[in-house]
Formats: C-alpha cells, structure tokens, sequence
C-alpha cells in the first residue's frame, strides 16, 4: 500500500497526471478517435501580406472525390474577437497576412483536401502592406481595418478608427517635465524585439460536429474552453446551451492556445457537412503563421534617477506591433500600458502603449503577456542608469523596485510582495560582484541581473468555479474547467482540496478532460490566475463540503461543529473523542437513532472566486484605484561566457527568485522557474523572419531553432519567497509566466558586463554578436 | 498506388498489416494500431515527440515509412512499462517532475531508453548530445538529464 | 509555401539488385527517387520540393550497408551505411576518426539511425557535414550505371547545390577511401546556432599527415562546408601549409586562404560575411587542434 499524505499543501506531492504521460496513455485532441465518419479539414491561405479578394472558384476544388464541401468567407457575415471584434471567420474582402485563411476544404482525407485547396481559384489585387509598428501608425500607412470603428469592442479598450491603432493606452502621473533637470542620469533609447512563435510540442488541433439537431461539440486543445465556447457561440449564432467543447490535456500552450485562433474554422467547415465530425489540425509549418505569434514591439523609453540613484521619470512610447488581427492583442498592450514602467517607483511617468495593426500573423497571448517586451529595454536602461551614477545594478534595484504599500504608477497600492527578497536570493546564488575567470583566452565572462512584475492581465471580473464530491468509498473528485497544460494545475487542486476535506491526497482525482457540458466554468486558463482563482474556487467548494459533513455529523453526535475536525478520513470530536470515517456516511448519510429514518446524502460542495474589486482606469491618465487585482514579482541573475571568436554565447547559470506569495507544491513552482529560464532564455536568440512582401523565411524547426538538451545551462538555481497575497489561497499567487519574463535582459545586461557591448534589438545572436566585437 | 502486406512486431505482438507506400510508421502506430502515445510534433524529424525503438534503436517515425518495418521490431512508450510496473526511466521521470505537458514525453523516454541501453553509465554531456533530437518547451531539460541520471544508477533503462 | 500534412502518394519498390534499380531510373527518369535514409527525401517531398511517382528502396541491395576496410585497400563505405553505422564502427573510429566525427555531427541521434553517407553525399547540399571529410579523405564515388560502374572523385563529384556527377541511370554503391596516411591526424569543427544538432552555418574539416616530400614537412587538407555552392577544399590554404613551417603565422595565413576560398551567400541562417569570417576562425581552430594531435 502506497503511503498517504495528509495536508498535502506546501509538500511535493506527484503530479496528478504523470502516470498517464509516461505511460503514453495521457489523452490529448488528435489521439481522440472518431470512427470512419470523420473527416478532415485544410486551410486555403493568402499567398499575400495584403490584398483584394476579387473572386474565389471553388468549383474545380469541389470536383475532386471525396471532397464534401467548400466554404470561404461568403458563407459568414460574422466576426469573432475577445475584446474587439475583428477577426472574420475567413477573410471576406481582403487578406492582411501572408498565410489569412479564405476557404476551408472538407474531404474524406487530409490528403484530398490538401490537394483538393491547391485547386481552389483566388483572384487577388494586392494592396500596399506595413509591417512595422511604427510606420503602420502614422497617418499615410495603408489601413488595414477601414471599419474598425464598427467592431465590437470591450468597454476598457479604446481603437483609432481611420488609423491602424487598434489600442491607445495612457499613462500619466506627475509631471516628468519638470522632473527631467533634476536628473543627475538620463537614458534614452529604442528597443525592439522581434515575432516570436510559442512552439508547443504538440501542434493546434480541433476537431468539430455540427449535428443535424444544430448541437456542436468541439473536441480542441485548449487553454481556454469555456471562452472558446464563448467566442464561437457568438460568433456562429449557437446557443451557448447547444455548443459543447471538450478539451483533453494540452500539449503545451504558452498562450498559444488561449482564446481562439484555430478552431473557429473546423466548427465553420463542420456546420457544412453536418453529422460528420471535421479534423484540422495544424502542421508544424501552420503553426508559426497560422496560429498566433507574440506581438513585436518597439520602444522607445526614456528614464532618469538622481545622483543618488533614486528614479525620477521616465517617458515612454510603446508600439506593439499587433498582427492582422489585434482581437486578443490589444489587451496586451493595456497591460504594457498600465505596467510600463516595470517593477520600479518613479514619482512622474508618461506613458503611451499602441497596439498597431501590421500585415503579419496574428500577435496575440504569450508567456508573460507584454512583460517579456517592455522588460527587454527596461531592464537595460536601469543597468545603464546605475553605470553612470556608479552604483552596482543590484543595489540600484534594491533601492528603486517596487515596495509593499507603494502607490504605483495607476495610483494602486501595491499589495505585499518582496521584491528585494528576489534581488538578495538570485546575487547570493550567483556570487554577484565576484569576477569569475573564463574557461578559456578567447572567452569572456559576465553577470547580468534584472527583475520583474506581472499581474494578471483580464478582465474585471474573471471567474472560476468548483465542484468537489465524494465517491462511496470517500475519494473524492474535483470538478474545475481550468485546464492541466502541464503546469500541474490538477495536481495543485487537488493538494488543495485535500487540505481543506481533511483526506489523503491520494484520495483526491481531478475530473478531466474539461467539458463546457459537465465541468463548472472557468474563464482561461491564462494569466498565471489558475493556482490564485480557481485555487479560491475550489477552496471555497472544498469548504463547503467540509462543512456539510461537519454539520451532520455534529448533529449526529449532538455536538458543536466547532469540536470537530477531519483527519485522514475521519471525522473526529476533539471534545468527546468519537470518530466517524468519510466513507460510511457522504452518500448514504447517516442513521438516526434506532435507524428512525436518516440524515444527510450526498456530499457535494460548490465554490466560486471572481475579483470583486477591480476598477476601470481614467482615459486619459490610466489612473485608478485598482487596475489589477495583484502582482507577482521576481529576480533572475544570470552567468555567462561570449566566445569572442565566434561570438557564441554559453550561459553557465541562471538564478531565479519568485515570490508566489505561498508554493502550494514546491518543487512545481522550481519545475516553473527551471523551465521558465530555458524559455526565457531561448526566446532571446529566436525570431520569426519574413522577406520584404511579408512571405514568413523560417516557418520551421529547421530554421526557427529552440533551445536543446545541449543548450541549457549547466546549473539552474531556484529561490522561492513567501510573502502571502491577502486573497490568495494559503497566500498563493501564481508564476507560470513570470519565470521568463526578464531573462533576455538578464542576458544583455550580462553580454555587457562580459565584453562590453549593448544590444537593443532581439534576437541575439551569434553573428550579432560577433559583428559587435569587431 | 501501392500497398504492401508487412509483418511487423510492435511491442512484442506481432502484427499482420495492409500500408499504402506513402503511410509513415508513425501513420500506422497511430491509425492503424491505435498506440497514441507516439506523438506528431513536427512530420520532420525535427522535435522527436515521434521517436520509437526500431530493432532496439531510436528513429523518427516520421520520417520512416511503414512498409519499410517489414519484419522488424518496433517498440513504443506503450511497452516500456511490463505488466504495469514502470521502468526505471519512467519511475525517474516522476520522481524528478520531468514531466509538464506530457507531449514530448514519450520520445524523450524512447530515445532515453536507448542511451541507457547502449551507455548504462553516461556522462551528462552524453545524456544531453542523445536528447538533442527530443525538443522540450516546458521542462528546461535539467530534471529530464536528473532523471536519466537516478535511471542510471538504479541500473538501467 | 508550407508543406503539406504528411506525403503525398507515390509507389514504393524495394529494390533486389542493382540492375532493376537502373531499369526503373531509366524508366521513369526523375520521377523516380532513390531511398536510403529517407531523412532528407521524405523532408524534400513533404515540403513539395519534389513529387516523384516511384521511391526506391535499395539500401536492401548487397553491400550497400557494409563496411569494409582492408589496410592495403582502405575503406569500402556501402552507401546506405548510417551515420551511428559509421560513427561507432570499430575500424572507422581507429583508422578514420576524423569520418566517425563528421558523421557524429549530423542533426540528433535518431536521424542519424537513418541518415546515410550516400545520401548526405547524393543530395550534395552545400552544408553537408560528411562532404569535407570524404573531401579530405580524398575519397572516391563508386557509381553503378548500366555498363557496370565508375568511379568519381569526391573533389568532383560536387557540380552545384543540390547537384553531382551522377548521370541519370547511375546510382550510388560505395564510397572509398584510400588508407590513411601514417600518422594522420583530423578534425571536424562545426558551427550551428544550437551547440550540437543545427545544420552548418560553417563546417570546417582539417587533415594533416607528415610528408617528407613537402617543404614543410607535412601535408594539410581543408575541406570547407555550408560557404559555397558546393563543398570543397581550400587549395590555396594547402598549398600555404604545405610550403611554410607549421606554427601560428603559418595557420593565420592559411586560415586567411581558406576564407578566400569561400564564397558563401547570405541566407535566413547567416550572413555571408559572418561565415567568411568564421571560415577563418574555425580553419585556425582546426589546424591548431590538429597541430596539437600530429605533434
């Protein structure tokens, strides 16, 4: 007999899930099966960045055998978007990215509608394309939404229309003016960072039945199936009741499968082959375009401190460039705007955040939302800023990060974190200001250091809810619609509900796949809120289980609930030292007297968290009493060697600090930093490249390199710090994204220290590098 | 276009099968035998998530065609594990949580398996140069190396 | 633009002997492709590069997957001989290391149980990381064709990217390589934008053997890949090697013929200029490496 744990929360317990994948039995979409009645779908996709459509011919496409139907975008009066309304289920009169889908082709194999797309006629005029955030932005650019003042839009977002600026944030807070001559230190620069795609192991998949009865199910790999269930049922006129989506595990979603990208379109082919189900799946290639990409940004950023190194101002203009469709997108932008100045106290901030439509793929969620790309030229300005006052880079963070209790730049109170916590953890890992020798002549050595914030960036009021039961035998399951992508939101849920129930953790299973039809709703599982808010959900539903069964059993004993407790799977009075075990009473209930009838049934308790306190910011100064409901924050210091020869980087080590406020499961939140610094590190050498007309150059694994067994460093080193978050469950807050969001500066500031030389533009790369030594 | 009679063992069952000359031995893992737990990350040899022991050694099912396991023995992640009992490896792989989305997992466990066959005792460097054609986006790869490791001193694959 | 889901369809022919391979190439000309590995042909014809009607199989025909070494006539390479084959074979590693590293150099593990020195060769791709080995090696392409066979030099057996010597009806047998010369040492030096595993941005393999016969005492062989349309050797950097005494002058200047000699272009993984630049880095690296081993 395995052994049991009891309070589970704050231990290591195993993953939930991980017999099942290392077993090869852990279900995800594409292994689903669906019997010789499925069908596939293909994608017809613009050859051009920006264009016309004059005519579509699916007529010689809809002679191939085994071709069930063809459907483009005049099939569809309707557009899709989470909070603007953008993005046409095809492209109806005009094509904005290299890769825009105009037809979907439905056949008895991939094969056939693949070939069967290739004969589908498009007769194109092309428009002039932009591809670049700031020129996209000035007045004379070439429009890409001409109606954009019709779309739908989410009362917190704020389009141009006449202009490609989908999103205008504004920050204003004091006068940085006046601020500006009392500057000992100034730096201004520009940054810029390129796309970059998410590369989930496993590849975007949906699969869609429309029955003749008008109920849709869509099986899909999501991180978000309750806001999928949403968008679509908007967008395709379903009633919410009638569409169901099921999601097995997700092989990897970064925020890549957040929202919808995808997966509109095999519920838009299914409806034209009713009965049949519809697969589309994505190949890798389709990946890089077809799906979503992290928006690139320009920065142009202006800071200055004291001579004491206390920061004064800091002015910035942040151009996102957002894609073809900024549905998703513009919220990231808003989040870069509320948190522009990254997690620092400066008294006077001017701060302008577009979002700015471009005739590249879709930008939309990624890993750190925004932070990773505002953080990038952030952090190498402080670094700049304490060289010329001549103060050590930590030290200067120390002084100036942000602080419990500060008002930050929205007018918010910043609420218990403890950021120089991180800063004294990651330089003790690393030796900082200890100058290390390098392996070898032709190499150079370097530290670098930088630190970050995050908040969870949603809506107002997100919600997510819970259900936890028990079985006969007192096992229990927990009921969340938040999704398991391997960040071990299952197994942290049901540490949790554990905990409260008094049961073994190895009493808890978590239903899954998610099911829009049987699973309580959850919002996304997006913003690293899963451990915070449906960890709140299911504490609450844990709860009110506990205190069904107290409450009985109290009664049954003519006790004070106030006596009781339950410990491993029994009920005991601390008062008159009975005991009652779980399995013999939450279904059946218990006996009274004499068995003179029962008492008590099922245990079921139910549980919901939505912030209740989130506030609108002002229009014209961002200012609020609440812009966010909490921020996660974190240092990462990082080792390294530049080969001068070649120009090659080897990173030695990363440290990493985080304060989650509480680790639910310890050894899962090093599981986030660990893997967090390889991406964050990763992501600092990638980039997605296009030619001059927007034709994607590496759409590929081949030429679009991540990060190796080879390549990791040689040593990760992990630090987690504890200041609770008041609403947090047990204090938690979460840190799934936040473990990469300051790497790549961490890194630059650590190339410099090393040889000497900034880098303001991603990616790094060998050769850049090299050409800077010479 | 053609399709060929094989005989081919997979997982230690022999199997009698009808191939087109363009299904891939991942195509018929997955299609014709059911056995998901080989993954398709990229048809291009590229990510791994689809490698399976042929003869007891690594390739990417992708890029080999079924007709070409004619008379050979293919092993899956679904026959690491014997009568429920996990492997070293796998046990590992628990123990370190080298394990997030599950994806590249399978892979990573086949050609894992292999370098523990052909290297009981591997120094890291080696570990990671085997691991190379295995992409991973979540773990990082440091508790997969671990994990092979601990494999590795418990006595093998 | 992208390549399609899986490949399309084609007939697939496992070839028993030579002759009915040149048959079906006379046959069915280019619509008829050879599999070996299939690690680049399955990529090519997934990618839409190519769409042949017959694929086939001939690494089943005899020899094609042996190795054979004999001191006086060296080493006989089958042409569907894998790269892990080569790589850990006993008599390669002994007597061709420099062969056993190039081959280790290729892409993962598992492409490498299925990647042949035949094919790495016949698909001739500028970055090819076995070509500067078999250039150095002054290996030689046994090519089977309807009037028997014949042999090519590896020097010119590379006529372009993508391009060889090979007539439409040959085929590839073996690869050949003379005995090593006493005392050799080699050197393979790779740059890719991971550690281990990219495709060459610069391949750099360096061969040296003493040869009383040489001014300097020694002959030096470069074979240069991924900076060119073509791999290739870089004479003039021998020829500097084989005249001055070997020492740092010597390999800076010869590092600096050797990045002459390249003509690389642009592309999505480098610049022209930085592999110009870092044929000279990765030649010295090499010559010293190897310096080191002969002295």
């Amino acid at each position: 007999m395995a052994e049991l744990t009891s309070n589970p929360v704050g231990k290591n317990t195993p993953r939930v899930d991980a017999y099942e994948k290392v077993t090869g039995t852990a279900i995800f979409t594409d292994d689903l099966p669906f019997g010789p009645g499925l069908y596939y779908g293909r994608l017809v996709r613009s050859p051009h960045a920006h264009a016309l459509i004059k005519s579509i011919d699916i007529s010689k496409a809809l002679e191939v055998p085994g071709v069930k139907a063809v459907v483009t975008g005049q099939d569809f009066d309707t557009r899709i978007g989470l909070y603007l309304v953008d993005r046409p289920v095809f492209a109806k009169d005009r094509v904005r990215y290299v890769g825009d889908p105009v037809a979907g082709v439905v056949a008895t194999s991939e094969d056939i509608a693949e070939e069967a797309a290739k004969l589908v006629e498009v007769e194109y005029e092309e428009l002039p394309a932009v591809f670049d955030p700031v020129e996209a932005a000035q007045p004379d650019a070439p429009l890409l939404h001409p109606d954009l003042g019709e779309y739908k839009v989410a009362n917190f977002i704020f389009p141009e229309p006449g202009t490609n600026i989908s999103e205008h944030f504004r920050l204003r807070k004091g006068d940085v003016e006046a601020a500006w001559p009392r500057c000992a230190a100034i730096v201004e620069d520009t940054f810029r960072l390129p796309h970059i795609q998410h590369v989930p192991l496993e590849p975007h998949v949906a699969v869609a039945l429309w029955e003749p009865s008008n109920q849709v199910t869509l099986w899909t790999s999501s991180q978000s199936p309750f806001a999928q269930r949403d968008l679509i049922a908007q967008s395709m006129g379903i009633p919410h009741g009638n569409l169901r989506v099921i999601s097995p595990y997700v092989g990897g979603g970064f925020g890549g499968k957040a929202g919808v990208s995808m997966e509109v379109y095999a519920v838009a082919m299914a409806r034209a082959v009713k009965g049949h189900p519809v697969k589309l799946r994505m190949t890798r290639e389709e990946e890089f375009i077809g799906t979503t990409v992290r928006q690139a940004l320009v920065a142009h950023t202006k800071i200055g401190c004291d001579a004491e190194g206390n920061l004064l101002a800091m002015e910035t203009e942040y151009y996102f460039s957002g894609g073809a469709y900024n549905d998703y997108g513009v919220n990231i932008v808003r989040a870069a705007g509320y948190s522009c100045t990254g997690p620092y106290y400066i008294p006077n901030v001017k701060g302008d955040s577009y979002c700015v439509y471009t005739n590249m793929p879709i930008g939309s969620a990624m890993r750190g939302f925004g932070m990773p790309e505002i953080h990038w030229g952030i952090e190498q300005i402080m670094d700049q800023l304490a060289e010329k006052i001549g103060m050590d880079p930590a030290e200067f963070r120390r002084r100036n990060c942000v602080k419990t209790g500060d008002i930050i730049l929205t007018g918010m109170k910043m609420p218990a974190i403890d950021l120089v916590a991180c800063i004294d953890k990651v330089t003790k890992a690393i030796n900082w200001g200890k100058k290390e020798p390098p392996s070898a002549p032709h190499k150079k050595r370097g530290k670098g250091i930088a630190i970050m914030w995050k908040a969870p960036a949603m809506p107002p009021n997100p919600g997510s809810s819970a259900i936890v039961r028990f079985n006969e035998d007192a096992t229990v399951n927990v009921e969340i619609g938040a999704q398991e992508l391997g960040q071990g939101a299952f197994t942290v849920v049901a540490q949790m509900a554990a905990e409260v129930l008094g049961v073994p953790y190895e009493w808890v299973r978590v239903s899954a796949p998610v099911d829009t039809k049987y699973s309580p709703y959850e919002w996304q599982t997006v913003a690293s809120r899963i451990t915070w808010s449906t960890g709140n959900a299911v504490k609450a539903a844990a709860e009110d289980a506990r205190q069904q069964i107290l409450a009985l059993v109290a009664k049954h004993w003519n006790e004070d609930p106030a006596n009781l407790d339950i410990k491993d799977g029994i009920v005991i009075s601390y008062k008159s030292e009975r005991e009652q075990p779980l399995k013999d009473m939450v279904i059946y209930g218990l006996p009274n007297e004499n068995f003179e009838g029962w008492k008590g049934g099922p245990i079921v308790g139910h549980g919901k968290f939505m912030p209740t306190y989130v506030t609108n910011l002002d229009f014209e100064t961002g200012q609020g009493p609440r812009a966010v409901v909490h921020y996660t924050v974190g240092a990462q210091a990082v080792d390294l060697e530049v080969d001068t020869e070649t120009g090659q980087v080897e990173i030695l080590k990363i440290a990493s600090a985080y304060d989650v406020g509480k680790a639910i499961n310890p050894d899962l939140v090093l599981a986030q930093i660990e893997g967090g610094a390889v991406h964050g590190m990763s992501s600092a050498f990638e980039a997605l490249k296009f030619d001059e007309r927007g034709r994607p150059l590496n759409p590929n694994l081949v030429d679009y390199r991540i990060a190796t067994a080879a390549d990791a460093p040689r040593e990760i080193h992990g630090d987690i710090v504890e200041t609770p978050l008041e609403d947090g469950p047990w204090g938690a807050r979460g840190v799934g994204e936040h473990v990469m969001v300051q790497t790549a500066p961490a890194i630059a500031n650590a190339i410099y220290n090393a040889i000497g030389v900034r880098f303001n533009d991603l990616p790094l790369s060998a050769e850049k590098i090299f050409m800077a030594l010479q | 276009m053609g399709i060929h009679s094989i005989t081919v063992t997979v997982n230690g069952a022999k199997e009698r099968l009808d191939v087109p000359s363009n299904m891939t031995l991942l195509q018929m893992l997955r299609d014709k035998l059911g056995l998901t737990g080989t993954k398709n990350g990229c048809s291009a040899g590229e990510c791994g998530a689809c490698t399976v022991l042929v003869d007891g050694e690594p390739v990417n099912s992708c890029l080999m065609l079924a007709v070409e396991a004619d008379g050979r023995q293919v092993t899956t992640v679904e026959g690491l594990a014997h009568d429920g009992q996990l492997s070293a490896l796998q046990e590992a792989i628990i123990e370190h949580n080298a394990v997030q989305c599950g994806f590249c997992t399978p892979g990573m466990l086949i050609s894992a398996h292999a370098l523990l066959e052909r290297a009981p005792r591997p120094t890291e460097q080696q570990i990671r140069e085997a691991l190379v054609g295995n992409l991973c986006r979540c773990t990082g790869y440091l508790r997969i190396i671990e994990a092979v490791q601990t494999a590795a001193k418990k006595g093998g694959a | 633009m992208l390549a399609r889901p899986a490949l399309p369809s084609f007939d697939y022919v496992r070839a028993n002997n030579p002759d009915e391979v040149v048959r079906l190439l006379q046959e069915h000309g280019a619509a008829a492709k050879l599999l070996m590995g299939g690690t680049d042909l399955f990529v090519r014809m997934r990618d839409g590069v190519i769409r042949p009607q017959i694929v086939v199989d001939v690494k089943h025909l005899p020899g094609m997957r042996a190795i054979e070494y004999d001191e006086g006539a060296g080493l006989t390479v089958g042409a569907a001989v894998t790269m892990n084959q080569l790589a850990r074979h006993p008599q390669v590693q002994t007597h061709y290391p420099l062969l056993a590293e190039a081959a280790n150099s290729v892409a993962s593990y598992q492409v490498r149980n299925r990647a042949t020195l035949g094919g790495n060769l016949c698909n001739a791709s500028p970055a090819a990381d076995t070509a500067p080995a078999v250039l150095v090696l002054e290996g030689r392409l046994v090519l089977h064709n309807p009037q028997g066979e014949r042999e090519v030099a590896a020097r010119d057996f590379f006529t372009g990217p993508g391009q060889t010597a090979m007539r439409e009806n040959e085929f590839l047998k073996a690869v050949r390589l003379p005995p090593p010369p006493e005392g050799s040492a080699g050197k393979y030096l790779k740059l890719g934008r991971n550690k281990v595993g990219d495709l060459s941005i610069v391949g750099v393999a360096v061969f040296a053997f003493p040869d009383g016969t040489k001014p300097s005492g020694y002959v030096f062989r470069i074979g240069l890949a991924s900076v060119a349309p073509v791999p290739l050797r870089a004479w003039e950097a021998e020829e500097v090697l084989a005249t001055h005494s070997p020492g740092e002058e010597t390999f800076a200047l010869a590092a600096e013929k050797a990045m002459e000699a390249a003509t690389p272009i642009d592309d999505v993984r480098a610049s022209a200029a930085y592999r110009k630049v870092m044929v000279r880095a990765l030649t010295r690296r090499g010559l010293e490496r190897v310096w080191e081993a002969l002295e």
